[in-house]
Parts: structure tokens; C-alpha cells; sequence
């Protein structure tokens, strides 16, 4: 008994060094899963983000609603607080539960199609849901559908704006052109002039006189040749477009072609109709200015022609591709060495990478590779990046519209389970583990954030992002049924756990052998290497009938553990990058110490221009109102902001100067002493002049 | 559709403008007359906020002032009697990238075009307001006008006027939607600058009540302020008008004043004993009537043509159902 106890922890460690068990250490073939996943058995019974509405032609940002949520919503319009609501809520909650396992057995509609199934008691609560749209669960098909309807959204809203603006130049210049016309010879002839008048009094007008009487009037100035030529060509572009849909009830829907395709599944197809369409989209953007300029009357041949004339690819700025729909790339993980080198090629694309396998046997780069894309996109700099597990994407919704809507190129990396997943736990439960136990972390990268580094780059969106590992409470009962808690951290184990294929890196001991020299994988790793070597990493997991049991870890896969681990403290460093220090405030000189009972410079200034006896005007309070100019104009002239001031003193008489001051109705003016002393009647001026010195 | 490369089309034509380019004729209003003061500032505006004459307009009834557009090297509309509100109206719905003014006298306004000033403050659109009070009737010599103060003697009251005055400033704050109003007087030519350049910058329907000299028909009549400078109330905020050192000096009677406070601005307008000058009321959250009426989608002549064919022909008897009925 007693050799028996010293062997246990010696089969343990060799386990842990050579993956192969023996003695009392059983191998793993029963399906596991972490401890802390024990409660989610049932998802139908739970009320989380998923099944999630892609609400159709949302009216604002809300593009997607948790069923959830959307439930509450009814809930609160129609069930009365207390228990009164009672029954109406539980009928509600029962048709959502309803329509969650519908959804998880594949069931796909319309919200309200699912709800006529799930409750076709409730036909009044379905009609109160107050949106409607695609229901989508947590699947292998989710990122693709999610990002899709977003950036559908996001390009109808592009779409309005687009055509508010062509639908505006087009009127205007068809103005142009109309008004042109009724104004020409042309359309003062005798048929045009008929035309314009309805059929019933043709009789009672006599059109070839008025054409004549008109065409006598005619203004000589119709449109010029290069002018109009200028605005049919823009007009002409601006109809044919091909970028959008064209708007309904518009001439432009009139037109047969249809418009271009955006979503693509290769990198380089999209390189190619963006090459292709290059050349249209030059035209169509030099047209828009054009018409922009003719509209505005602003379009000036000196200036303009020759800058036309050399309109290129090379013209186009970035400013004026984001009026155009965003290329969308949907492609898989082995397609990002493309990936990145479209990005960085600066085309309104964005693009979403889809990881389906982390745990492929062989690859031990759990998390590594986030970090590489991580600091790539960051290396592209304008490139917005946003990176997170299918599980999380409606939490990040709002991320996600701001990705879509950046002016510039994104990349959205979505893991989002294999189609043939090895693991019996649903794709929402496999995913959020991925995140949880940090083999695929979420990060974002937003260019417009800020300008540096640590206020672009942000990994808050992970679960307890200042911890290796998120801790969580484990509530269980023990044999004896009494309740215990402690707090388990999740980690890549946990992850690796739920595959089948990573089987052979554990072996379970049964509870009887159960002692202090296995510790939990979190507390492991953090031991040094001498101490770590004496003990055994476990974890905890339930098996079938929710029984507690423990796994010990080999060191393979603890060595990935620790490579994820230190990919995990690399990305979160990355938004800690400091901004470099900002430069001594450079000593001002010390400011002047102001007296504040001197007198203004600037008055101080006049007054000392100002020759004592010379006549002057408080020129910032005269009116306008004429008076002194009427007077004397050459005396008495205008400046710049039509106030008056004196000209030349010497260009009248004083007595012009006098009478102009008494007739200042602001009294602004001072008519000084007299020039000419030889003048008449100088003694009673002075006199009069007084009042105004 | 602002772009970075339109802007740089726009650079390439370098567009100042000068004080000269928005004179039109030349004045004839009598020397004195405090018009030529509003005719100097609103031109110093149009230069200052560089308007593009092609695209500024100025819209007027009947009267004195009325003649303003003729004198402004812009587009202009003088108007019938009382119609100025309507007719600018309709050029803002029509044209909304336009810039339009209204010059109306206390005549025009307070008088003939009563029903329309008050319903033009209610629809609260996009337009500068000058109502240029001179307290009389000056293009018809002499006639009472609603803003004459009680007991003036005039031709068409040669007993003294009976009734007291009616105070713009006081309708315009009493109507629903009102969101800018403001008295300037014309003999402070920096205030009446600023006060109309606000009105100019406030989106939404900016009143101005400019109190005017009219030296030939009410000569010496606003003596008192004009030669007392404490009778005048230079109201000052943060968010109003901000006076100059020189101007505080000369005139020392100011108090603050939020523009937001209506129940502030309508004490300030009733006060008999102050000429209260200044920003009363500024509420730049009022919704404009352009933009609540704004159509979705453009225009065109061939879609105005269609709605109007087929409302038309709902209401059109056709030969063939006079023939069905009559069978």
C-alpha cells in the first residue's frame, strides 16, 4: 500500500513526459468536457445571444437582434408587469424555446415564418414582433451570412447617398440644358413653342407670329459648344452608371445593363474587376466633378480643360473611391498571404477570413498566428482589423458595422468551426472556447480610434483580458452531496479537451488516486521549471453523467500551452506600446505685464497719429448715411468698409467741415481748427466748431 | 458630395470677393437715412462670408427699404406689398442651396404682410430677416404705420396716432417655432455688423428688427438714444454678442443675457425704458420647414408631369364613360 502511494505520483509524471499511461491512469476515450461547460448541455433551454434576426432594411444600426431581445421586447409591450403578464410570459418564453431548437435542428426561415411554426397559438404575439429577418444560429455558417447582411446594410446606406447626389446633378444640368434650350432659336420655334402648350387651344394661337416676336427678343448668349458638349458627356455617364443599383422610378432604372457584382471568394478575382472596371470608374468620377462644377457654376474652361484633359487612374484619391461599394472577400485561412497583400494594395475592400480548424493534428501554433495577423494589420496602418470567434460576433456587432463602414480596407478574421468538427459540443460551445481558453483571441485595430498605437489597438473584447486565463466560478456537489466552489481558470487544455483527436494527451485518474501532486494547468505554468518538474498539470472535466473527474496533461501539449500563453502576452502588449514622450514645453518668453489702466495701443496709436488741429473722423462708428459725402465728396470719402474718413483736408472749406459735423447725426465727426486763415466768417466757424473738438 | 478632388478643382479658381462686387445702383434714399447703414453692413457681410453673388438673394415687398435688392449686385426679387415672406419662401423650397434675405419695413411686415410674417416665424426656414423699423410709412410721406409710437401726427393721422405701438419683437417671440430674434439699431455700424452676421450664421428663421433714423419724416425722434448712449441696453453672453473695448466704453449700460431664455428675451422686448440691442433669443434646434418637407428622392420635370397626369385622371371624365353612362 504504502510502495503504492509513492508510485502513483511517478506514473503520473511519466505520463506527463512520455503520453503513455499505465498503472492506475486510464486512457481518454469517452468524450469529455471542461467542467465549466457542464451547464450548457441544453442550449435550447437557454436564453443567450444565439439564434440572432438579420433584421431586413433596418431603420437605424440595429442590423441584428438577438432572438432574445426581440422577444423581450414583446415581452415588455405586451405582458403586464406582476403576475397579471404571468401567463402571456410564460406562452412567449415557451415559443422562443421552441423556435431555438428548431433553429439547432437546422430549421431556417423568416423570423415570422418560425414563429407561425413554433406558436401558431400566438399569431398576435408574432405580429407585434416588430422586426423581421433571417434567423441565423451560432454555426459554421454564421460569420459568412452575418457579414454579408452588414455590409449589405451598410452598402444600401452608400446606395442612398449615391443617388440623392446623381439624382441631384443629373437634374440640375438636365436644367441647365432645358433651360438652354427654351432659350435658344430653337426653342422658340414655332413647333416648340406648340409643343408647350396642351393640344385643346393649339387653334386659339397663332405660334408662327409669336416665334417671330419671340426671336426678335432672343438672348444672344445660349449655351457655348464646349460647354455644352461638356455637360451631355457628364450626364451621359452619370445615367449609365453600373456601381450601384440603380434607384427605382428613376430614368436610370430605365436602362438595361446590370450593375456589378462586389462579393467575391477569391482575392484575386477581386483584383481583377476592380482592374477591369478601373477605367469606368475614372470616367465616372471625372464626370461627378464636372457636373459638381457646372452645377455650381464653378466650371472655369482656363483652369479646368487642362486638368480633364489628364485625368487618370493616378487622379483618384481614396476620398473618392468610398462613395463606391467596398469589394467583399470571403476566403479561408489558407488564402491570407493574398489576403494581406490586397489589403495593403489600398482597394475599398473588405475582407473576411474564416478559420475553421485550430486543433488540425501536427499544428501546435495555437494563437501564434493571431498574433502575426495582429501585428500585420497593424503594420498596414490604415487597414482596419477585427478579429474574434463566431460565438462573439454579435457582442461585437457594432465593431463589425464600424470595420464595414471604414473608408478604407478591413480585415474581419472569424473563427468559425470546422463543417466535420471532432468535438461533440454544439459550434457555439466550441467556439466561445476558442476564445475563452485564448487559442483564437479577439482584437480590434480601428485607424480612426486615435493616433497611436494603444488607443487603435484593443483586446478588451476578450473575456478578463488582464488575466493569462478568465477564471470562473465551479459550483459541484461532492460525494456527500454538500456544495462546494472554487474559482477554475479556462485555458487552451480546456479547448483541446473537447477534440477527440487530442485524446491521447490525457488520461484520466480515477477519483481514488486523486492527490496533491497533479495542480491545475493555470497554477502548473506558473510555477519555475524545477518545481514544475515534481508535479503533474490536471484539469477538471465532466463526463457523460456530469461526474467530476480529473485529467492529467502530457507535455507536448502543455509545451503548446505555454507557446499560446506567451503568444497571448504578446498581443496584449501590443496595445501597451507606449506613444514617444512628448517634448518639454519650451519656456515662452514671460509676457508683458499689462497695465490695464493704460490706454489701448491701438487707440493710443491713433491718437498719437493724429495732428493736434487736424480734422478727423471716428471712422469704426460712422453710419453711412451719406450725409458729409453729399457734402463734399472729395473731402469726405469712403473706406473699404464703406465708413467715412477724411480724404484730403484741404479739398473744401471749413465751413464744409463744420456743416458736415453738425449734420453727423453720430457726431463722429471733428472738424479740427481752421487751415485758411483768410477764410469768411472764420471767427463764428470756430465758434460752431466747439461743440465737436 | 464633398471630395478631396473637388476641393482641389475649387482651389484652382481663387474667389474673393470685394465690397464693390455686391453694389448694384446707387442709393436713393435721402442722406441720413439709417437704410444706408444696413445696405454698408450687409454688404461688409456678404464680403466677410464671401456669398457668391449668382447665389445670394434678396427678396422685398414695398416701401423704402423694399429697394434694397436694386442696390446689391445679387440676384433680387422686389416683391408686391406685404409679399416677401411668401416668394422667399418658395425660392428656399425651390432652391435650398441659395442664400436668401428678406427686407421688409414696418409697413410691409407689421401691416400688409402681418398674416404672412407670422406664419413665415412658424415654418421657421432658412432666411435672414431685416425688418428695417423707421416707424413710419416714408414712400408714401408721412403715413402711421403699425410701429408708430402713440400720438405721432402723420398724414393719415393727423390727430396723433390712437393706438399704441405694435412691438415686433414681441409677436415674433410669441410665435411657436420662433427661433432667432434680435434688435440691432443702425447708428452702432460694428453691433448691427455682428448682429446680422449671427442671424446670417443661425440656420433657421433669423429675425432682425433694425430701428432706424428717418431724418426727413421723423427727424430728432431717436435724438435721446443716439446723443445718450446709457438709454441703449447692449446685451452680451457667451453665446451672443461679445463687445468690443471700445464700444463698452462708450456704451456702459450692457447686462448678460442667454440667448436660450425666452422668458428672458420676452421681458427684454416689452421693456419700455431701455432700447435693448443684442441677440434675444437663439434656438438653433428648431426644425426647419425645408428640411421637414424635404423629398426623398430628385424631381425631375418628367416625374412632376406624371404625378400631376395621374391625379388629373382621376378626376377626368372620359368620352367613353360619358357613352357607358348614358347607356
Amino acid at each position: 500500500m504504502i510502495m503504492d502511494q509513492t508510485a502513483q505520483p511517478q506514473r503520473q509524471i511519466a505520463f506527463h513526459l512520455t503520453g503513455t499511461p499505465g498503472g492506475h491512469l486510464e486512457p481518454v476515450d469517452s468524450s469529455f468536457r471542461p467542467a465549466l461547460l457542464a451547464r450548457y448541455r441544453d442550449l435550447a433551454s437557454l436564453r443567450y445571444d444565439f439564434p440572432v434576426v438579420l433584421v431586413e432594411d433596418p431603420a437605424d444600426d440595429a442590423y441584428v437582434r438577438s432572438l432574445t431581445s426581440t422577444v423581450d421586447g414583446v415581452l415588455q409591450e405586451l405582458a403586464p408587469r406582476g403576475i397579471e403578464g404571468e401567463q402571456v410570459r410564460r406562452h412567449v418564453l415557451r415559443a422562443e424555446r421552441e423556435i431555438r431548437s428548431l433553429v439547432a435542428q437546422g430549421a431556417r426561415g423568416m423570423l415570422t415564418d418560425l414563429w407561425e411554426r413554433a406558436a401558431p397559438d400566438l399569431p398576435d404575439v408574432g405580429a407585434r414582433l416588430n422586426v423581421d429577418g433571417e434567423i441565423a444560429d451560432c454555426d459554421r455558417e454564421l460569420p459568412r451570412r452575418l457579414v454579408e447582411h452588414a455590409w449589405q446594410n451598410v452598402q444600401r446606406r452608400k446606395a442612398g447617398r449615391f443617388h440623392a447626389d446623381v439624382n441631384r446633378l443629373v437634374q440640375t444640368l438636365s436644367d441647365i440644358l432645358r433651360a438652354a434650350f427654351i432659350g435658344s432659336q430653337a426653342g422658340r420655334a414655332p413647333e416648340s413653342l406648340r409643343a408647350g402648350f396642351g393640344s385643346p387651344h393649339h387653334d386659339q394661337f397663332d405660334f408662327e407670329t409669336m416665334s417671330r416676336l419671340l426671336a426678335q427678343t432672343a438672348p444672344e448668349d445660349e449655351l457655348p459648344t464646349d460647354r455644352r458638349e461638356r455637360i451631355e458627356w457628364a450626364l451621359a455617364v452619370l445615367r449609365r452608371q453600373r456601381f450601384f443599383e440603380p434607384s427605382p422610378g428613376t430614368e436610370l432604372a430605365q436602362r438595361a445593363e446590370r450593375p456589378f457584382e462586389y462579393r467575391f471568394g477569391r482575392c484575386a478575382d477581386a483584383v481583377d474587376a476592380f482592374r477591369a472596371r478601373l477605367p469606368e470608374l475614372v470616367q465616372f468620377v471625372k464626370a461627378i466633378s464636372i457636373a459638381e462644377l457646372e452645377a455650381d457654376g464653378r466650371y472655369v474652361a482656363s483652369e479646368h480643360d487642362a486638368f480633364f484633359a489628364d485625368f487618370g487612374e493616378e487622379s483618384l484619391a481614396r476620398e473618392d473611391l468610398t462613395r463606391f461599394p467596398d469589394y467583399l472577400v470571403t476566403i479561408d485561412r489558407d488564402q491570407s498571404a493574398a489576403a494581406i497583400e490586397l489589403l495593403s494594395s489600398g482597394l475599398p475592400v473588405k475582407v473576411l477570413v474564416e478559420t475553421e480548424e485550430l486543433l488540425d493534428p501536427g499544428n501546435f501554433g495555437f494563437g501564434v498566428r493571431s498574433t502575426q495577423l495582429a501585428s500585420t494589420a497593424v503594420g498596414l496602418i490604415d487597414v482596419f482589423a477585427l478579429q474574434t470567434t463566431s460565438s462573439n460576433l454579435y457582442q461585437l456587432r457594432d465593431r463589425l458595422l464600424a470595420a464595414l463602414q471604414y473608408p478604407g480596407p478591413a480585415l474581419l478574421s472569424v473563427f468559425c468551426g470546422s463543417a466535420t468538427p471532432s468535438s461533440d459540443l454544439p459550434p457555439y460551445l466550441t467556439s466561445a472556447a476558442a476564445l475563452e481558453g485564448r487559442a483564437f483571441p479577439a482584437f480590434t485595430y480601428d485607424p480612426t480610434a486615435g493616433p497611436d498605437l494603444p488607443s487603435r489597438f484593443s483586446v478588451d473584447e476578450n473575456p478578463q483580458p488582464e488575466l493569462d486565463w478568465p477564471l470562473a466560478q465551479l459550483e459541484y456537489a461532492d460525494a456527500s452531496l454538500q456544495r462546494l466552489a472554487e474559482q477554475v481558470a479556462f485555458t487552451l487544455v480546456d479547448f483541446a479537451v473537447c477534440d477527440r483527436r487530442y485524446a491521447r494527451h490525457f488520461a484520466r485518474v480515477p477519483r481514488e488516486h486523486w492527490n496533491d501532486n497533479t495542480i491545475p494547468v493555470d497554477q502548473w505554468l506558473s510555477l519555475d521549471r524545477s518545481e514544475a518538474d515534481a508535479r503533474v498539470p490536471h484539469i477538471l472535466v465532466v463526463d457523460e453523467h456530469d461526474s467530476l473527474q480529473r485529467l492529467i496533461v502530457d507535455a507536448k501539449l502543455m509545451h503548446a500551452v505555454r507557446r499560446c500563453r506567451e503568444a497571448w502576452h504578446a498581443l496584449r502588449e501590443l496595445g501597451l506600446a507606449r506613444p514617444p514622450p512628448e517634448t518639454a514645453p519650451v519656456d515662452e518668453p514671460p509676457t508683458e505685464a499689462i497695465d490695464e489702466s493704460a490706454p489701448a495701443p491701438a487707440e493710443e496709436t491713433v491718437a498719437d497719429e493724429r495732428v493736434p488741429d487736424e480734422p478727423w473722423i471716428e471712422t469704426p462708428r460712422c453710419s453711412t448715411c451719406n450725409e458729409c459725402t453729399a457734402i463734399n465728396d472729395r473731402m469726405f470719402a469712403y473706406n473699404d468698409n464703406k465708413q467715412a474718413y477724411i480724404k484730403d483736408p484741404d479739398a473744401g472749406t471749413f465751413r464744409e467741415l463744420v456743416e458736415a459735423a453738425e449734420t453727423c447725426q453720430v457726431a463722429v465727426i471733428h472738424p479740427g481748427k481752421p487751415r485758411n486763415p483768410n477764410e469768411p466768417d472764420l471767427e463764428e466757424l470756430v465758434e460752431r466748431a466747439q461743440a465737436f473738438q | 458630395m464633398t471630395v478631396a478632388l473637388r476641393q482641389c478643382l475649387l482651389h484652382l479658381q481663387d474667389e474673393h470677393h470685394t465690397l464693390e462686387d455686391y453694389e448694384g445702383g446707387v442709393p436713393r434714399w435721402c442722406n441720413g437715412c439709417g437704410d444706408n447703414a444696413i445696405l454698408a453692413a450687409v454688404q461688409r457681410l456678404c464680403r466677410g462670408e464671401d456669398l457668391r453673388p449668382e447665389r445670394t438673394v434678396f427678396v422685398s415687398g414695398i416701401g423704402c427699404s423694399s429697394r434694397f435688392p436694386h442696390y446689391m449686385g445679387t440676384y433680387g426679387f422686389h416683391g408686391i406689398h406685404g409679399r416677401a415672406f411668401p416668394i422667399a419662401e418658395g425660392l428656399k423650397m425651390a432652391r435650398p442651396d441659395l442664400d436668401v434675405f428678406v427686407n421688409t419695413g414696418d409697413g410691409d411686415c407689421c401691416s400688409i404682410g402681418a398674416a404672412h410674417w407670422i406664419h413665415a416665424v412658424r415654418y421657421n426656414m432658412n432666411l435672414t430677416v431685416l425688418l428695417h423699423d423707421n416707424f413710419v410709412y416714408g414712400l408714401t410721406k408721412k403715413q402711421a404705420s403699425p410701429t408708430s409710437p402713440k400720438g405721432l401726427k402723420s398724414n393719415t393721422t393727423p390727430r396723433g396716432a390712437f393706438l399704441d405701438a405694435l412691438n415686433p419683437l414681441s409677436v415674433t417671440l410669441g410665435v411657436p417655432s420662433v427661433s432667432f430674434v434680435a434688435q440691432a439699431v443702425d447708428w452702432i455700424p460694428q453691433v448691427l455688423y455682428e448682429i446680422i452676421a449671427a442671424a446670417y450664421r443661425h440656420r433657421g428663421f433669423s429675425f432682425v428688427r433694425i430701428i432706424q433714423r428717418c431724418p426727413e419724416f421723423m427727424p430728432g425722434m431717436l435724438d435721446p438714444w443716439l446723443q445718450d448712449p446709457s438709454k441703449t441696453l447692449l446685451l452680451t453672453h457667451d453665446n451672443g454678442l461679445e463687445l468690443a473695448p471700445e464700444l463698452a466704453r462708450i456704451y456702459k449700460n450692457h447686462r448678460e443675457h442667454d440667448p436660450l431664455d425666452i422668458d428672458g428675451a420676452r421681458r427684454l422686448a416689452s421693456s419700455a425704458d431701455e432700447l435693448p440691442v443684442g441677440i434675444l433669443y437663439r434656438n438653433p434646434d428648431v426644425p426647419c420647414y425645408e428640411d421637414l418637407r424635404r423629398a426623398g428622392q430628385a424631381r425631375p420635370v418628367e416625374r412632376i408631369r406624371g404625378c400631376l397626369e395621374a391625379e388629373l385622371d382621376k378626376v377626368t371624365v372620359w368620352p367613353a364613360d360619358d357613352a357607358g353612362s348614358a347607356a
